[in-house]
């Protein structure tokens, strides 16, 4: 574009000004993951202190061994995996699958199927009727809780509908003439041709199963059916109370030189570190998805 | 088939939650279970009133409102003017590098960014104050998570950090949509870099602004496009700053759950619906007016 031209001083400036000022959001951003990245393997005891900014001063992998020997931990660790998996699938698959019969153009009374949907995403009943809902069906208090409510998500399901419509009818067309199911015709026809929208959507009913934490704190009462980021509020709520400061503080953690905040830190890093770990793989769908969205509006 | 699971299940987890509103003009007891809804005493307007005359009643809807619009005027400005910068860099790894790092934390929960938001700010052992006590720019330890005059700024700013680089990606995306001949021309005419990006990708992001503003005061109440209020305001919120932090719903979520009194919590959330409405409506015939297009 500006091949051929000689930089002028309003280039220079306005290149070095962006540049600074993205450099200083970066950092910004990526700093505090960092921050509490070095304060998991320097011991807690030493952290306490103050003054570690930059890289752990006193080397010590206890926050970890910690951390992986309490099974209170373990457990939420475990729960959320198990969330995670599950709800995705389930949240993914009944989706879809509702999405691809929304989607037939000669289904009868479409229309008022749209707008039961449509009713259903704007208006709730609020917590409080949801809460008696799912007392009354007997989550409460059960791993269903976290996954069954959710199998159905209403933005997914408008995406997918329009996604489904896009594909051509003849693809199913003749799968049905051979004489397959309409099941068949979708889990061997539709979810392949559809995988950057599966995909999408993985990321996104994943992302949240994996840090929700509000159904652990309303609907859960047993302690080993707890979140993963459930626990991490608790002990982030108590290191903030001034008054109890050092509430988990314990014998075995002295012995270790961890102290709550450098659990927290940990248990922080160990939430994280998943995520890191698929988001920028995924980029590219989620662009997409994210635009899909934004059209349909 | 399919349809038909999908019907029930909207039934179940949707509809019947929203007959369940009922119960905020009854006297609900959660022993009655669902029958309960239709069979418990009709109590009027009793909770509405109740919830009118509440000491707390002025403070949660100003705070609910603040938060909401707060959040709404200083965040939505903030992706378009990093998309127009990233558009600006010329060197792609720079450029990718940077927007991956600024989505990162919209995958974060939230209650990891109080997590953060602690080790940074905590008047006790905040690396914040900690340098700054240092360094002797200040005396004391800054209180900006148990001030009631600081919470807002800091709900908003934390919304900001964690949201901004997400919504960007819109943008950047109707950024590249612009025809490179438009520029092409501008530069033969003359026109320097500062004058191409206020005069051909400004309006060119205008499309993409509108369907974001829409988006976003479609879902006002719960903290616009930049996470949620209920959640902010659960995990910032605490008894030292809880006269700027409580809102509507975490009071909804105090009395009803927490307390029992179901059908009070009930009304309560009702009237935030009714607030919602109002305002997604009011703000739908501002957009009309200013910029020609809205959401119905």
């Amino acid at each position: 574009m500006r091949r051929g031209r000689k930089r002028t001083t309003e280039d220079w400036i306005l290149d070095t000004g962006i540049t600074v000022l993205l450099l200083l959001i970066s950092f910004v951003t990526l700093y505090p993951f960092y921050y509490i990245l070095i304060m998991t393997f320097n011991a807690g005891t030493d952290s306490s202190f103050g003054g570690v900014y930059l890289w752990p001063r006193a080397f010590s992998l206890d926050n970890y061994i910690y951390f992986f020997d309490d099974s209170r931990w373990m457990d939420a660790f475990g729960v959320t995996i198990l969330r995670t998996v599950i709800g995705t699938a389930l949240g993914v698959g009944f989706t879809s699958m509702v999405a691809y019969g929304l989607a037939k153009k000669d289904l009868l009374l479409r229309n008022a199927y749209f707008i039961f949907v449509i009713v259903a995403m704007n208006f709730s009943g609020g917590l409080i009727a949801f809460y008696v809902v799912l007392r009354s069906l007997g989550l409460i208090n059960s791993f269903g809780v976290y996954v069954i409510p959710s199998m159905l998500n209403i933005f997914f399901l408008l995406i997918a509908i329009s996604f489904f419509r896009e594909i051509p009818e003849e693809l199913g067309e003749s799968a049905r003439i051979d004489g397959a199911s309409e099941l068949r015709i979708f889990v061997r026809i539709m979810v392949p041709v559809s995988l950057p929208l599966m995909t999408t959507m993985s990321l996104f009913l994943g992302a949240g199963q994996w840090n929700s934490w509000l159904d652990s704190a309303y609907f859960v009462q047993s302690e080993e059916l707890r979140t993963l980021t459930y626990r991490m509020m608790q002990v982030i709520n108590q290191s903030m109370m001034p008054t109890s400061g050092g509430a988990e503080a314990s014998a075995s953690m002295a012995r270790l030189s961890v102290t709550p905040l450098s659990l927290q830190a940990t248990a922080m890093v160990v939430s994280i570190v998943p995520i890191l770990c698929v988001y920028p793989f995924l980029q590219r769908y989620f662009v997409s998805g994210m635009m899909i969205g934004s059209v349909k509006g | 088939m399919f349809v038909w699971l999908g019907l029930f299940f909207l039934l179940l987890f949707h509809y019947l939650p929203m007959f369940g509103i009922i119960i905020a003009f009854k006297d609900y007891k959660i022993s009655t279970g669902i029958q309960g809804i239709f069979s418990s005493p009709w109590a009027g307007w009793k909770h509405f009133e109740a919830f009118f005359n509440d000491y707390n009643f002025n403070n949660l809807i100003r705070n609910t409102l603040a938060l909401s619009f707060l959040k709404v005027i200083f965040s939505y400005p903030v992706p378009i003017v990093l998309a127009i910068l990233l558009n600006e860099v010329k060197n792609q790894f720079f450029k990718r590098f940077v927007q991956t790092v600024s989505y990162l934390p919209h995958f974060i929960s939230w209650v990891v960014v109080s997590g953060i938001a602690y080790t940074f700010f905590s008047a006790d052992y905040g690396i914040v104050n900690d340098l700054l006590m240092s360094s002797g720019i200040i005396s004391r330890p800054l209180d900006i998570l148990t001030n009631p005059d600081s919470f807002w700024g800091f709900a908003v700013s934390s919304a900001i950090w964690k949201e901004a680089g997400w919504w960007t990606i819109i943008f950047l995306a109707a950024v590249t949509g612009i025809d490179p001949a438009l520029y092409e021309a501008a530069e033969i005419d003359g026109a320097g870099r500062i004058k191409r990006i206020l005069y051909i990708t400004l309006p060119g992001l205008k499309g993409a602004s509108i369907v974001v503003l829409i988006l976003t005061i479609g879902s006002i109440l719960g903290g616009g496009l930049v996470g949620s209020n209920f959640e902010q305001a659960m995990l910032f919120g605490n008894p030292l700053n809880s006269d700027t932090s409580q809102i509507i719903q975490t009071y909804a979520f105090n009395v009803g759950l927490a307390e029992g009194r179901f059908s009070f919590a009930t009304a309560i959330d009702l009237m935030q619906s009714v607030i919602s409405v109002i305002l997604i409506f009011a703000s739908n015939y501002i957009a009309k007016r200013v910029s020609g297009s809205s959401l119905f």
